[in-house]
């Protein structure tokens, strides 16, 4: 594993090249990651999904009157460039399918919020045949914030909270949808029927953030390569086999 | 009972056969009468009477006679008496004639009790899903569906029982399905 790096140096001078060995090496990358985890920490942008009913908690959250801009938080009106994921409540089968497309599109690190008891087991809408009960089946949730609807001090606190996770590290539910993979799409396939996909080659980013496990890959996943072979062409021949 | 009635309406009523009032007020007006007079109450409303406006068309569904029962509410901005025009449709086949062509706006209502309850309107320019694009179980809104046993074989869900709660249960309280 050890290779030397050149450096082009004056060639007067004498620098070697140094090697680190794996645990100063594995060190550095904690400091570096640490350094990372609060540089991302104090500054987070929230892109909010307000379909259910506690989005009107929001504002005052974001406004002025508790201003969550003081902690680094500001909302985000696109995916791509949002850290965060807020679901404000009841998600119907018809709206999951439009929040998995954007979760898949938003960039790594990103953390999902499930704010009220809608989105924890189905809440008050538990009886109704069109709203999903547990979000954490379709993608990983990184905090749930109880109430119906929960108060802005509420939702500040998870906030609080989701920036002490973040910090120390341990905010990482989003590496779940790439190692279990296989589970949160069938899961979504369920309910939407087995042709079900998205544009995101999900199982290639996995291979590229070093995130693939045996589990990425399964029988839900296979049923890509008959539906999307558009989307996941590398992967097709290893899916089918 | 028809004395208090504008005259305007009253002359379109007069043309109807076998029409039943079943309520009224000054404002609201609630009358039966049989499916194949509809189109025609609806065209003689609009014409003589300004009833330009259909607010919105109900289905309900009676298990027990195996009918639907659609409700036509029509609003004049002269009259200013609400009709609701209830008629009877028995659930098979289940097809009744669209009034797309005397009030467009029934095109989405019709769509959405296609798709909620299955009834068929012939003649409406849309019968395709409207809002439940997701949806592969039969009409939701139909009596003989049942949310509950919907819910627990599609979503998944946890079994939530503490103990606090169990407590309430044992003294005759808790939650009541
Ligand atoms: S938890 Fe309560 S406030 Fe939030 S979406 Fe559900 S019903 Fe509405």
């Amino acid at each position: 594993m050890t290779t030397n790096i050149p450096i082009k140096s004056d060639p007067n001078t004498d620098i070697a090249c140094r090697t680190p060995d794996m645990e100063e090496r594995s060190l550095l990358r904690k400091v570096i990651d640490r350094i990372a985890d609060r540089c991302r920490s104090r500054s987070l942008f929230i892109l909010h999904y307000c379909t259910g009913c506690g989005a009107i908690e929001l504002p005052p959250v974001i406004t002025s009157r508790f201003d969550s801009e003081r902690l680094g938080i500001q909302p985000m009106v696109t995916p791509r460039q949002a850290d965060i994921l807020l679901i404000t409540g009841y998600l119907s089968v018809k709206t999951l399918k439009r929040v998995i497309l954007t979760y898949e599109q938003m960039s790594a690190p990103k953390y999902v919020i499930g704010m009220g008891s809608c989105t924890i087991n189905g809440g008050m809408y538990w009886h109704s045949y069109a709203t999903i009960k547990r979000l954490q089946e379709y993608m990983p949730v990184d905090m749930y914030i109880a109430g119906c609807m929960p108060r802005p001090e509420a939702i500040q606190q998870g906030f609080l909270q989701l920036i002490d996770n973040i910090d120390k590290g341990q905010a990482i539910a989003w590496q779940d949808y790439y190692y279990q993979y296989d589970k949160y799409l069938g899961n979504q396939q369920a309910l939407f029927g087995p042709d079900w996909h998205t544009p995101t080659d999900v199982i290639a980013e996995a291979r590229h953030y070093e995130l693939f496990s045996e589990n990425t890959i399964g029988e839900h996943t296979a049923l890509l390569a008959k539906f999307a072979s558009k989307y996941v062409t590398l992967q097709c021949e290893e899916l089918v086999k | 009972m028809s004395q208090q009635l504008p005259e305007v309406l009253a002359s379109v009523f007069r043309e109807i056969p076998n029409l039943v009032f079943e309520e009224q007020t000054a404002r609201r007006l609630r009358v039966k009468l049989r499916p194949d007079a509809l189109p025609a109450l609806l065209e003689l409303l609009k014409g003589r009477a300004g009833y330009l406006h259909l607010s919105a068309i109900s289905c309900v569904d009676w298990p027990d006679t195996d009918e639907f029962e659609l409700v036509y509410h029509l609003w004049s901005y002269e009259v200013k008496t609400l009709v609701s025009a209830h008629i009877y449709i028995p659930k098979k086949p289940g097809r009744y004639v669209s009034v797309y062509d005397i009030f467009t706006p029934a095109a989405f209502f019709e769509r959405d009790i296609h798709e909620m309850f299955g009834v068929y309107f012939e003649g409406s320019p849309d019968m395709e899903p409207f809002i439940l694009t997701e949806w592969f179980g039969p009409p939701p809104m139909l009596k003989s569906f049942s949310s509950l046993d919907y819910v627990e074989e599609t979503f998944k869900w946890e079994q939530y029982s503490p103990d606090w709660l169990k407590e309430i249960e044992a003294n005759g309280g808790g939650i009541v399905e």
